[in-house]
């Protein structure tokens, strides 16, 4: 969290650059955010499209893929670990790290029971 | 360890009204008098005397159920119960022996006093979700236990599908969703504990520096977060297809059973470790107090907690290995799980090297402690038995497993949770208890144990099917051992009971640091007050100095008795 | 924030460090930051081994999968993805100007659009749940579909769906409590750490929800 303190006194800190200082504070929020959230649209909008692609499992692969790429942005961005401290950036992999166990040695038993049947 | 903490004050018995000129602030005990300060209370010292009452009650309803179970198998005959009755008290056993006595046991009791105690800080990091937890512990339990009274279930505690789901005619929604909430309490210790390890370290207090205890608590901490989601999710999913119809795991509509079992023991092998990583760090403590030695090899010790608890997490399958489980699935599983014991040998190891050339003392404590180490290491080494897949298909729910987890849930963890209580008893409660009477219990336990538990290794290789109220005559000489060590055991149980109670209404005034330990929780009053410490401790060196750095440890000479009137 | 109002929002253990109330109001900011991130590494477990049992189902029986994803309504599954991830939007907005503690109006009105958008994602999955009733997707005794598995579908989109509403709706309440201590005390959201706690709890419900998409609104479709 060292990181994120001196990050939220920049508005602060900041030399009013134009005439109208206070509308220009939310500016900087919109900007940073607002980006994000065209791309997660665009990233619904092309995964809703992919899906009635004639491709099969390719289909479900671009689903999912796109769903990790939406996580990661609203991970990073809207969730702010980008800037986050260490710490709380090893308990979110923390938490990635267990489910792939859980998913790995499970689906090591799944499939293969299904590939001898 | 070398603190400053309490240094210029070292006060003694709290009550004694001439101390009351010092201006010592009073002890947790005596801040507030009235049930609304005990039930709202964030204390955490308060909250580990919340837990300690319900899981003792909780301890003695298991232990009843398990007094029933033991009466009926000393015949090969039906003569006290029937056989559903039967199966609803091993289920009552196992429910409540789990989740509410042993889980949260030492990481709720001992845990919540002595964490903060012993990293020199004021509370948890999270005082009101501490309270919460234990609302949901009880809450929770209070459900569970209904349900297994009123009703029974009769599924056995893992309630396995599809017999759960589809068959059993019992209370099992009612009893999962106790279960159920009882989790989120496990959770929020979890997230409490890590929190206040990583922020609330007192100055000095570096990670190196941590008793062993704290790194066992950090480390089961880890455990409850990532381990009881998972089995939130099992019991919800058993939930929902038992009252609303929802078909998960059916069978007869291509549900998987197996996934049942999966997703049951990702949380619940972890969960022994959530049993047994407290013990160990309670009887790191004993050992290297009662031998006068610094703990031998504090660095392997851990990451050998850390790695029980990581490997932990990749063992699961070895109980599955019978299910109809793939086979190469299982041979992955098998030698994980002979990984696993690697780090717990290294314990063993260096429990062995403290003892090494030390003073040994034979207190009541270290009595559990040494108690531990043995019966540990019959039941680890009984679990490779079972992680190799030839001899697992041979004792797999037999009496061999029944006696294996005893050795590590009961033997291990309980002579650990025993150990610990009367270790930090005269720093709970600020009294002394009676140390013969102590330990008498600590050695008749220890037998107790092994008569009850030992015969049911011989019973289980020669055959002996788990969960049936009647057997073969043939194994009745070890089913009468073993229900006469029970009755043995029970007594042994039941006698700290009686004399810590009598302790507490007229054991002798303890004073701070009775067993001559290092710490920083001895550096305060007994018991200590709201705040924890008096002045604000500050750290400088590691963590058990017995004896100066650097120096050998003195040999052949007469081991000084510990300080106070502890008999 | 001055020295009073930050030693007015300390709270325990924090209030209690031997540092000055900085410092203090610091590291209890970090405190919340901390907890609030290992609850949802506990969260992603508990959704991660829901989402294992859809895998494993959906490996075993992909037909069926396919036919029931079929019968799930794409239109209020998409908008209701798109009503969510702008929430985010106004979630992530409302924490980031209430750390700064200069925006207060405009915290306040995103925290209001996040709840509302929220609110109007329920209304879109009460509409869906009637017309899934209506076409008899309930698995049981008068299921639509023919396919053993694709009750295993239903199973999993009912249960899943529901725990992600119970989730959302204990967001909703945090959102709204915050607004309306915010609308009474137009000085406590700035630098409280509570904003921040609970933006973090909502984005996680909302990536819930991402994945959930995908899994229920689109296999089968190009079939």
């Amino acid at each position: 969290m060292s990181a994120k303190s001196p990050k939220s006194e920049t508005p602060k800190s900041e030399p009013p650059k134009s005439e109208t200082p206070d509308p220009e504070g939310p500016g900087i929020v919109w900007r940073r955010n607002l980006p994000v959230w065209v791309v997660l649209m665009a990233l619904l909008a092309l995964s809703t499209w992919a899906a009635y692609w004639p491709y099969g499992r390719i289909d479900t692969a671009i689903g999912f893929g796109i769903a990790g790429a939406k996580t990661a942005l609203v991970a990073l961005v809207f969730m702010q670990l980008k800037h986050a401290s260490g710490l709380v950036r090893i308990v979110a992999a923390c938490g990635l790290f267990w489910a792939a166990i859980l998913f790995t040695l499970t689906l090591a038993d799944v499939l293969s029971r299904m590939a001898n049947r | 360890m070398s603190t400053t903490a309490g240094t210029t004050a070292s006060p003694t018995g709290l009550a004694d009204p001439d101390e009351l000129d010092l201006r010592l602030p009073v002890s947790y005990l005596a801040d507030g008098h009235s049930v609304r300060s005990w039930l709202l209370t964030t204390d955490h010292k308060r909250i580990a005397i919340l837990y300690a009452i319900t899981i003792t009650v909780f301890f003695f309803i298991g232990g009843a159920a398990a007094t029933l179970v033991r009466l009926e198998l000393a015949t090969p005959e039906a003569d006290v119960l029937r056989a559903d009755t039967y199966n609803k008290l091993f289920t009552l056993h196992g429910v409540v022996m789990v989740w509410f006595f042993l889980i949260p046991s030492i990481p709720n009791t001992l845990g919540n006093f002595l964490v903060p105690l012993m990293i020199g800080a004021r509370d948890v990091a999270y005082p009101k979700l501490n309270l919460i937890s234990w609302y949901l512990n009880l809450g929770g339990g209070l459900l569970a236990v209904a349900a297994l009274l009123a009703g029974g279930v009769d599924t056995g505690w893992t309630f396995y599908v599809p017999y759960s789901t589809v068959f059993s005619n019992t209370w099992v929604s009612l009893t999962v969703l106790g279960v159920f909430t009882t989790g989120f309490s496990s959770i929020a210790t979890g997230v409490n504990f890590i929190g206040t390890v990583h922020l609330l370290r007192a100055p000095g207090m570096t990670w190196f520096r941590l008793p062993l205890f704290v790194w066992a608590m950090y480390t089961t901490s880890l455990m409850f977060v990532l381990a009881t989601p998972v089995l939130a999710v099992t019991l919800l999913l058993v939930f929902a297809e038992r009252t609303f119809g929802l078909p998960i795991f059916d069978p007869a509509r291509g549900g998987d059973p197996i996934l049942f079992q999966h997703l049951f023991w990702f949380y619940s092998h972890p969960a022994v470790y959530i049993m047994v990583l407290p013990a160990m760090g309670v009887v790191s403590e004993l050992i290297t107090c009662f031998s006068r030695r610094k703990v031998f090899g504090y660095t392997f010790m851990v990451y050998a907690l850390v790695a029980i608890a990581v490997i932990g997490f990749f063992t699961w399958g070895h109980h599955m290995f019978t299910s109809g489980m793939s086979p190469y699935a299982a041979l992955v599983f098998s030698f994980l799980s002979f990984i696993v014991a690697v780090p717990s040998a290294i314990k063993v190891f260096n429990w062995t090297g403290t003892l090494y050339r030390g003073q040994v003392g034979f207190e009541s404590p270290m009595l559990y402690a040494l108690g531990f180490v043995g019966l540990f290491t019959l039941g680890g080494l009984t679990g490779l038995f079972l992680a190799s897949i030839p001899v697992d298909v041979h004792v797999q729910d037999t009496y061999f497993v029944v006696a294996h987890f005893h050795y590590i849930m009961v033997g291990a963890s309980v002579s650990a949770y025993f150990g610990g209580l009367h270790f930090w008893w005269p720093k709970i409660t600020g009294r002394t208890y009676p140390e013969t009477w102590a330990r008498f219990a600590a050695i008749l336990m220890f037998f107790g144990f092994n008569l009850t538990f030992f015969p049911q290794f011989i019973a289980g290789y020669l055959g002996m099917p788990r969960r049936y109220h009647v057997y073969p005559p043939e194994f009745q000489i070890w089913n009468v051992l073993s229900s006469a060590g029970a009755a043995v055991l029970a007594a042994a149980y039941l006698m700290p009971l009686g004399y810590l109670t009598w302790s507490l209404l007229f054991g002798e005034r303890a004073g701070n640091n009775p067993w001559d330990a290092s710490g920083l929780e001895w550096r305060t009053s007994s018991p200590p007050p709201r705040r924890n410490f008096f002045g604000s401790p500050r750290v400088q060196g590691g963590p058990y100095n017995y004896h100066p750095e650097g120096v050998a440890p003195v040999h052949d000479q007469p081991r000084l008795p510990s300080r106070g009137s502890l008999t | 924030m001055s020295r009073v109002e930050i030693e007015a929002r300390l709270r325990e253990p924090w209030s209690e460090l031997e540092t000055d109330p900085g410092t203090a109001f610091a590291r209890q900011r970090d405190g919340a930051t901390l907890g609030i991130w290992i609850f949802l590494a506990s969260e992603v477990l508990f959704f991660g081994a829901l989402f294992l049992t859809y895998t494993a189902a959906r490996l075993a029986h992909p037909e069926a999968f396919a036919a029931a994803g079929r019968e799930t309504n794409i239109v209020y599954g998409t908008l209701n993805t798109a009503i969510l991830l702008t929430s985010s939007l106004t979630m992530a907005v409302a924490s980031q100007a209430a750390e700064t503690g200069l925006f207060r109006r405009l915290t306040l009105r995103c925290l209001a659009a996040t709840a509302a958008l929220g609110l109007a994602f329920l209304v879109v999955k009460g509409f869906e749940y009637r017309e899934d009733i209506e076409k008899h997707l309930v698995p049981g005794a008068h299921f639509a579909l023919d396919r053993g598995p694709a009750q295993i579908f239903f199973a999993f989109y009912w249960l899943v769906t529901v725990v992600h509403a119970i989730h959302l709706s204990i967001g909703i309440v945090l959102v709204v409590r915050l607004t309306v201590k915010g609308w009474r005390d137009p000085d406590i959201l700035a630098e409280n750490p509570q904003v921040e706690v609970t933006a973090l709890y909502w984005h996680l419900v909302d990536l819930v929800w991402v994945f959930l998409y995908p899994m229920l609104y689109l296999p089968g479709r190009s079939g």
